[in-house]
């Protein structure tokens, strides 16, 4: 069985997490950690509920999120629809009052239904480590996972979010209407200049082994006025992007086939 | 690792506990203090039967380790009346067939409360969101939607609380 430390501040914490290693876990909402804590019989969890992550502040040209600030708080804090769609779409209420920002972004596939919205809104996470802090790009944070697992970075303590610029949407494809894992979901930013698209952000999660933003899917909209074609030849390039795993929520081929659909309906609000 | 004591309040009276490591709020609401609407169904919030209301949010026990619930209040369904007796909304349960084996109904109950609590006019959109945690698999959503839909009715009609 774990141990369950309770560090005070963030500094003791990022200690731990570097003394122990892969034997330590970060135990935030517990909506999924909890469920794997039963059958280990050892290392530690360690609690972040005293670290004061837990607030979002309002800048003037975005916000700075708490790593463990909790779901329905995010909704009501961060007004882009976007990422309050996507609060919804992990668990039910109970879930989403326990689960926090920060451990959604480390949920193992095909969870992690929130880190589309904040690839689409180009977030950064700001992480304390025993030598001090770094800052990431959400990006190349997801760049770093191998094996659907995440790198050993640190502490997540906070999102750095800016304003929305442009237009946003999401979607998720899963196989009943709330608390449940995803096939695929989907978020998009777009921005345009006049009626040409002049900067796309195109991400999602559930079909592949980590979140993943789409480069080759963003450059087939640029430079577009977001027609049938540019949407189209955007889907077939995501489609490509991905490669996705077969369980029991749907097969890979399912998942490539409705990661082109959903790619193409996202984009379609947008358009 | 060793046992450690707890204090916390449950359905208005102040418990001291003792918890064994990494006990979670649901061994503590049922085994320790006796308190079996708070079922043990999934064991990872996958169901929503042990949902109960901490600090007045809904929660899941099953997920909640106890040693962070120190000195929370904590209320289930027990806790919806002093004198057991039945509140409006378990009434509406009652009147509109929203149980059939019952298993699911004390979380369903505690998501209704939580929903009613923070928008005392849900539509029919909002009431089915705001279940969506709980799992019921033989009475149907339906007549359950229709008990909360009720019980909001009654509750735009006299004024009074959920529970």
């Amino acid at each position: 069985m774990p141990e369950l430390l309770r560090p005070g501040s963030i500094d003791e914490a990022a200690d731990l997490i570097a003394r122990h290693g892969a034997a330590a876990a970060v135990l935030a909402g517990g909506t999924s950690l909890m469920r794997e804590t039963y059958p280990s019989d050892g290392g530690y969890l360690i609690g972040v509920d005293r670290l004061g992550l837990d607030k979002v502040v309002s800048r003037d040209d975005g916000w700075s999120i708490g790593a463990a600030v909790p779901l329905s708080v995010l909704r009501e804090a961060v007004p882009i629809p976007a990422l309050q769609a996507a609060t919804r779409e992990i668990g039910g209420p109970a879930v989403q009052n326990m689960a926090t920002v920060g451990g959604n972004l480390f949920a193992r596939a095909p969870f992690g239904d929130l880190a589309p919205a904040l690839l689409a809104l180009g977030a950064r996470l700001v992480f304390a480590t025993a030598d001090g802090e770094t800052t990431q790009s959400i990006e190349d944070f997801y760049a770093g996972w191998t094996d659907g697992a995440p790198p050993r970075t640190g502490l997540l303590t906070r999102i750095e979010l800016d304003a929305l610029a442009g237009a946003a949407a999401y979607m998720k494809c899963a196989r009943r209407r709330y608390s449940t894992p995803s096939v695929v979901t989907v978020a998009a930013c777009v921005q345009k200049d006049g009626g040409t698209v002049s900067d796309a952000r195109i991400a999602l999660s559930g079909a592949h082994a980590h979140p993943l933003r789409c480069p080759a899917a963003e450059q087939a909209v640029i430079g577009s006025s977001l027609d049938d074609a540019a949407i189209t030849a955007a889907a077939q390039a995501a489609e490509a992007a991905v490669a996705p795993q077969t369980d029991a929520v749907a097969t890979d081929w399912y998942r490539r086939r409705m990661t082109g659909v959903f790619v193409g309906r996202v984009l379609a609000v947008l358009a | 690792m060793e046992d450690k004591l707890i204090r916390l309040t449950v359905n208005g009276r102040d418990e001291a506990v003792i918890i064994q490591p990494l006990a979670t709020l649901q061994d503590v609401l049922r085994d320790t203090l006796e308190l079996t609407a708070v079922k043990s169904g999934c064991g990872q919030g996958g169901c929503g039967s042990c949902s109960v209301l901490v600090d007045g949010e809904l929660r899941l026990s099953c997920l909640t380790l106890a040693e962070r619930a120190e000195g929370a209040e904590v209320t289930t369904l027990e806790g919806l009346n002093a004198t057991n007796a039945i509140v409006p909304l378990q009434q509406a349960f009652v009147e509109n067939y929203a149980a059939q084996c019952g298993y699911c109904t004390a979380g369903m109950v505690m998501a209704a409360k939580a929903l009613l609590d923070r928008n005392p006019a849900p539509s029919r959109d909002e009431i089915v969101e705001g279940l969506s945690g709980n799992l019921c698999r033989c009475t149907g959503f339906a007549p359950i939607v229709r008990a909360v839909q009720q019980a909001a009715q009654a509750l735009s009609d006299t004024g009074e609380e959920a529970s």
